[in-house]
């Protein structure tokens, strides 16, 4: 309940920052200039309209991750209303929790809306490719692509993955520099494929950095499932499953993050 | 009457890793605060107080000794329902109301939500905030009513002990003469107050017992007229007598004659 109470201050603290709101506009920018692509042949438009709002939803989704959890711990302690909330009977690991739940709660909301958006463009535009026989019958003879759904599902445990990772970071680290580490350690779990392939390097150095590489970082390239869904003919054998695990991925490694948090800010001195 | 506040030996102690040196904050310090107290703690920029507040309430970690609050340990989770702090110079949420974040801190200490309008209303309303100001943003609020607000969240949850930490610096005269009152009535309702200030004036006028702390040791600890009579015995600052006089003259020479040890 003290958790619940401070993620809901959190999204209400959240929600009003104004450069949030410059990355959810530039996402629903992105996706609205989809159409421009429409003089594209009709397999090579459907293609480039669905990487790119699937790109933006992930770039917007990035950046306002990063910058809404970035700041929600430093800005409590740098502005001493910490001080009010921890000397109150609240646990520090509620603290932790609450901020996190509120920093996830308000990507989740950004996603949403961006996911939204994207998906009702789609709809929009395969009502195009019908011929018209009525008001009624054109409205509801669009379609709503699953694997989009499937998409932006991946994108929004994407981004609960990093706000962990960039919760974690906060408890000991300033903004600046959680900043470039998330981003960081996003762009490389992103190549997840390339480190793949050095873990079966000869060189014992290049094998083991490609390793630890790999298994300790959050692999982040397995949720971008763009191409497999994009182009019909790259198949993903068992969707539903591939989901799944990576959806465990997620939760497990996040709360792996959560607790290393928990147990790192327990001992901070504020 | 049973101890509010029993501090044996409390010491903190910074690192300074470029100077490869310690640097002590709060040097050993033993003392105690009576239930139903005003208890002024005065000391100089930097002498410890913050540092031995935010050590009792869990905030900070002592390196050395120990506390205990109304009878728990100090950072003890199940003890914070009966206590309370205003900070110095603390920000709210700005984009909160006075209403709003009395509200969130009601929820931090899981009062129900009838109860939790009821306690906001009485708060507000001790603390004469005005109210048409109630569910403005505080983002607009003069000093006098951020700090009208900090004292209103301090008793929120109907507490037995406050910590308050300079809770009426950087007022206009009438806010300040308000406040002082309001934390001199809290005596009356049978609360304990640790009053940290420079007001010397307003410690002399309300509170009970006054400890005067310098580069974190504990120099005097006794009633105000046992320490403007200059007749303290509990300890003494270079084995002199303190001459008489008002509080402010106390302070000013127990501080120089520690400084000049």
């Amino acid at each position: 309940m003290i958790a619940w109470a401070i993620a809901r201050q959190t999204v209400n603290e959240a929600l009003r920052r104004r450069i949030m709101w410059v990355f959810l506009i530039s996402g629903f920018a992105l996706i609205a200039l989809m159409p421009l692509f429409g003089y594209l042949a009709p397999k090579d438009s459907q293609t480039v309209l669905r990487s790119l709002g699937l790109a933006a939803i992930l770039l917007a989704g990035l950046f306002i991750t990063i910058v809404t959890c970035i700041y929600l711990i430093p800005v409590e302690i740098e502005r001493r209303t910490i001080y009010t909330v921890l000397s109150k009977p609240v646990q520090r690991f509620e603290f932790v929790l609450g901020k996190f739940l509120g920093g996830f709660i308000t990507v989740s909301i950004n996603v949403l809306a961006m996911g939204v958006v994207f998906l009702a463009m789609l709809y929009l535009q395969s009502l195009r490719e019908t011929t018209d026989k009525g008001l009624w019958i054109w409205i509801t003879s669009g379609t709503v692509p699953a694997e989009m759904v499937r998409g932006i599902f991946m994108t929004f445990f994407q981004m609960l993955l990093l706000a962990a990772l960039t919760i974690f970071f906060s408890t000991f680290t300033t903004p600046i520099v959680n900043f470039f580490l998330s981003f960081g350690i996003f762009m490389v779990g992103n190549l997840s494929s390339v480190t793949d392939s050095l873990t079966t390097n000869n060189n014992p150095v290049v094998r083991y950095t490609g390793l630890a590489i790999h298994y300790l970082l959050p692999n982040f390239g397995n949720f971008n499932v763009q191409n497999a869904l994009i182009h019909p003919v790259t198949e993903i054998t068992n969707p539903m499953e591939y989901m799944r695990n990576n959806i465990i991925y997620a939760l497990i490694y996040s709360a792996v993050l959560l607790i290393l948090a928990i147990i790192v800010f327990d001992r901070r001195e504020v | 009457m049973a101890a509010a506040i029993e501090i044996q030996g409390l010491t903190k102690e910074y690192v300074d890793i470029w100077r490869k040196q310690k640097v002590s904050a709060v040097k050993n310090l033993t003392l105690t605060v009576e239930e139903g107290e005003i208890f002024g703690f005065l000391g100089r920029n930097g002498a410890g107080k913050t540092t031995t507040i935010k050590m009792l309430l869990g905030l900070l970690f002592p390196t050395a000794g120990d506390a205990t609050l109304l009878g728990k340990p100090m950072g003890d989770n199940s003890v914070k329902s009966l206590l309370s702090y205003l900070p110095e110079e603390t920000y709210f949420y700005d984009s909160m109301s006075a209403w709003d974040l009395l509200d969130f801190y009601a929820r931090l200490f899981k009062i129900p939500a009838g109860e939790r309008e009821r306690r906001i209303r009485i708060s507000l309303e001790k603390v004469r905030l005005q109210p048409e100001a109630w569910k403005r943003n505080i983002r607009g609020y003069s000093k006098g009513m951020r700090q009208r607000t900090g004292i209103a969240q301090a008793l929120i949850n109907d507490p037995k002990l406050l910590f308050l930490d300079e809770p009426t610096s950087g007022l206009d005269p009438i806010a300040h003469s308000e406040l002082r009152d309001i934390v001199g009535s809290l005596q009356g309702e049978g609360k304990t107050v640790f009053l940290s200030s420079h007001q010397l004036a307003d410690v002399e006028l309300i509170c009970t017992r006054v400890a005067i702390i310098h580069n974190g040791k504990l120099l005097i600890v006794g009633t105000i007229k046992e320490l403007t009579a200059g007749d303290i015995t509990e300890i003494t600052v270079q084995g002199e007598q303190l001459s008489n006089g008002d509080l402010e003259e106390v302070f000013v020479e127990t501080v120089r004659k520690e400084e000049g040890a």
